[in-house]
């Protein structure tokens, strides 16, 4: 189906606003720069919220378009560009001779923002890939902002090893073209071409190539580091958003097979996914950075995603949830992290105690975060998750379920336990944190948290519909 | 075998062959000299593909290949070797190139092995196991080499890679040139902005133990 010019107007304008903000933040004169950017954040979220509530799927052009899954994702993905864009400036103003200027820094933003947006609203498989890697070339320099040793050896691994993983996602792409000869994502979802081994091989492929973007088990290594290293605005939309628009891609591929999809395949996918899940839940025991602790905490989250979409029906429809909620609960614990790390100076987990007291704005809102991303009823990742593990155990794979669950409550006390003795353990003497520190912003967190708990209990207008659409168009099945 | 098949079979052979040169060489300078004697012969591989199928498309890879890949970036990456006198040579590496080099040689022959068994038969153009050969040599450089210039040649070979199969089996892929551009500008990114700001900030060997970026 062909969207009417009002969509397409909508469409050019998602795409413009990002592009728009990035461009003028360019321009050297005070303030300019951040309302330039928060103002294309919110435009591109409006027009995000609009899209989802008119629901005017179809195709514009040969290469541009919506459909549910899209629409959900643009939601998530503008939403976080938007607090991250508002969170951004008291952040900036705490770094000691940051590598970019704030007009550098907004405009990076932007382009990391609009490589993301450009991702969700293609309809060709090869303009995906391009927006994915360009997510790379637009974020890299926002990791070394801090201008740290560490930062550039982050931002360097974080380069290569992602750079290197799309290669493989592009030779994917390559075998596809050649076996179908053609790369339109809605072509090939809707006619499944005839199976064969080129094309199982390519699916396998992407899976490691995208992968490696989304932090899959064994190719995370960049990860950690990326998302420790990196601003904490710029984490925020690591975790949040770029980790799940790399599972989006590889959803579109995934998508192009027969239902149901071969079993090797499925099997192939869900191995992966376990193994980060299980892998994830236990490194994040042994970490003394806090933002490293949220990073191997996304690592598990994106683990039990995959599975989700591997065991298909209920469980891919729990991973949409869990994909959403976990979206706004991690940048809000990544803003809180922000807050801690200004005023302490540190990301040591055993250098922070009495965040209660100290910093009481921020330590609220960083357990529920805490609570929200490690799956805690009554918030969105404890429907998802839930979901998930039920629909493994209706597909007859106990084994899985019992693995899930494992790594699931290895992974909440993890994260709780740590978040809550930098909360609630008693400060020694000379902490770096002075009583009545300035807490920059800690209601942005709260209106994540609230999010991440609004998807767990209540029906939000469009969004739960558009979230159930989806999961059905990938061949899931909603409750 | 036709005249143009010999071309591209004997090119191939010439990729491969520097393909495995740069995986038993433990010093830069060669390294740099190996990725882009690598390009160039792409370069023309390409620009003979261009030539017998009357393609622009291959004509502007070719000449990208061959611009980019061949000079350009072997030239930042000479500069980078003056700025950082310490990455003449992979420290680590140079004791173990027999072992680099002999693991080269089993990659090559298990990729062409797993290629003739899934995918010879839907591509049965000449040397068409190359690109796939060249992509998981790339990968091995990736992931067996520490120094940061010698990674930067490692993602080069992948991209090669990519270029090379695209011409061999999907030259009709929609927007290829872009792509390759794309991955140009990155690496471009790579060895000119991101080694640079290493130089600025660290001015150390990436030997020095990051105690932070450990777990």
């Amino acid at each position: 189906m062909i969207v009417g010019p009002p969509t397409a107007t909508l469409l050019y304008l998602l795409l413009l606003a990002p592009a728009g903000s990035a461009v003028l933040a360019l321009i050297p004169y005070p303030g300019v720069s951040k309302w330039a950017s928060r103002t294309g954040a919110l435009v591109a979220l409006a027009v995000a919220l609009v899209l989802l509530a008119g629901r005017a799927d179809g195709t514009w052009g040969p290469y541009l378009g919506l459909d549910a899954l899209s629409e959900v994702f643009l939601v998530m993905v503008t939403g976080i560009y938007a607090t991250s864009a508002w969170y951004s400036e008291g952040y900036l103003a705490g770094v000691h001779r940051p590598f970019l200027t704030p007009q550098i820094y907004y405009a990076l933003l932007g382009a990391f923002a609009l490589a993301m947006v450009a991702t969700l609203v293609v309809t060709d498989l090869g303009l995906m890939w391009i927006g994915i890697e360009a997510t790379t070339v637009a974020s890299a320099l926002l990791v070394v902002l801090e201008r740290k040793p560490t930062s550039v050896e982050a931002a360097w691994r974080y380069t290569l090893i992602a750079s290197a993983g799309l290669t493989i996602a592009l030779f994917a792409l390559l075998l596809i073209y050649a076996t179908t000869g053609t790369l339109d994502a809605v072509t090939l979802a809707t006619d499944h071409p005839a199976l064969t081994l080129p094309l199982e091989m390519a699916v396998a492929l992407a899976l490691v190539g995208y992968g490696t973007k989304a932090g899959l088990f064994p190719m995370h290594t960049w990860l950690p580091d990326a998302h420790s290293e990196a601003p904490s605005p710029v984490s925020a939309m690591f975790s949040g958003v770029l980790l799940p628009t790399a599972l989006y891609a590889f959803a579109r591929v995934y998508a192009i097979l027969p239902r149901p999809a071969p079993a090797a395949l499925t099997d192939l996918v869900l191995a992966f996914g376990l193994t980060t899940a299980v892998v994830g839940a236990f490194l994040l025991q042994r970490q003394r950075s806090f933002k490293r602790l949220l990073a191997y905490s996304s690592m598990e989250v994106m683990g039990i995603a995959v599975v989700g979409i591997a065991v298909g029906g209920v469980a891919l429809y729990g991973a949409l949830l869990l994909l959403v909620a976990h979206a706004f609960a991690k940048s809000a614990s990544f803003y809180c992290a922000g807050n801690v790390l200004r005023a302490t100076g540190t990301n040591r987990v055993d250098e922070v105690r009495d965040l209660q007291h100290r910093m009481p704005r921020t330590a609220g809102a960083w357990v529920l975060a805490s609570f929200a991303v490690t799956g805690a009823p009554p918030f969105g990742t404890f429907l998802g998750e839930l979901l998930i593990v039920a629909g493994a155990v209706a597909a007859g794979w106990y084994w899985v379920a019992l693995v899930l669950l494992l790594a699931i409550l290895v992974a909440f006390l993890g994260v709780n336990v740590q978040i809550g003795r930098m909360v609630f353990g008693a400060a020694p003497d000379g902490s770096p944190v002075a009583p009545g520190t300035r807490e920059d912003r800690a209601s942005i967190a709260y209106l994540n948290v609230a999010v991440s708990l609004a998807v767990g209990v209540a029906t939000i207008p469009y969004l739960s519909t558009a979230i159930r659409a989806a999961a059905s168009l990938l061949g899931g099945s909603v409750p | 075998m036709d005249t143009s098949a010999e071309v591209l079979a004997l090119i191939g052979v010439g990729v491969l062959l520097t393909s495995l040169f740069l995986q038993s060489e433990s010093f830069v300078d060669p390294l740099i000299n190996g990725i882009a004697l690598q390009s160039l012969l792409l370069g023309v591989l390409l620009g003979w593909l261009a030539w017998t199928e009357h393609s622009v498309d291959l004509a502007l890879l070719a000449g990208l290949t061959v611009a980019v890949r061949a000079v350009v970036i072997p030239y930042v990456l000479r500069r980078q070797i003056r700025a950082f006198r310490w990455r003449i040579r992979e420290v680590h590496a140079a004791n173990r190139v027999t072992g680099h080099a002999l693991a080269a040689v089993a990659a090559a022959i298990v990729a062409w092995f797993v290629f003739q068994q899934t995918l010879a038969p839907s591509f049965p153009e000449t040397g068409a196991a190359l690109p796939f050969v060249l992509l998981v040599q790339g990968l091995l450089m990736l992931a067996t080499r520490s120094n940061t210039l010698v990674q930067v040649m490692g993602y080069l070979e992948e991209e090669n890679a990519i270029v090379y199969a695209g011409a061999l089996f999907a030259s009709a892929f929609p927007l290829f040139v872009e792509v390759v551009i794309f991955l140009d500008v990155l690496g471009v990114v790579l060895v000119g902005v991101i080694l640079s700001i290493q130089r600025d900030v660290t001015g150390t060997p990436e030997e020095v133990v990051l105690e932070e970026l450990s777990g």
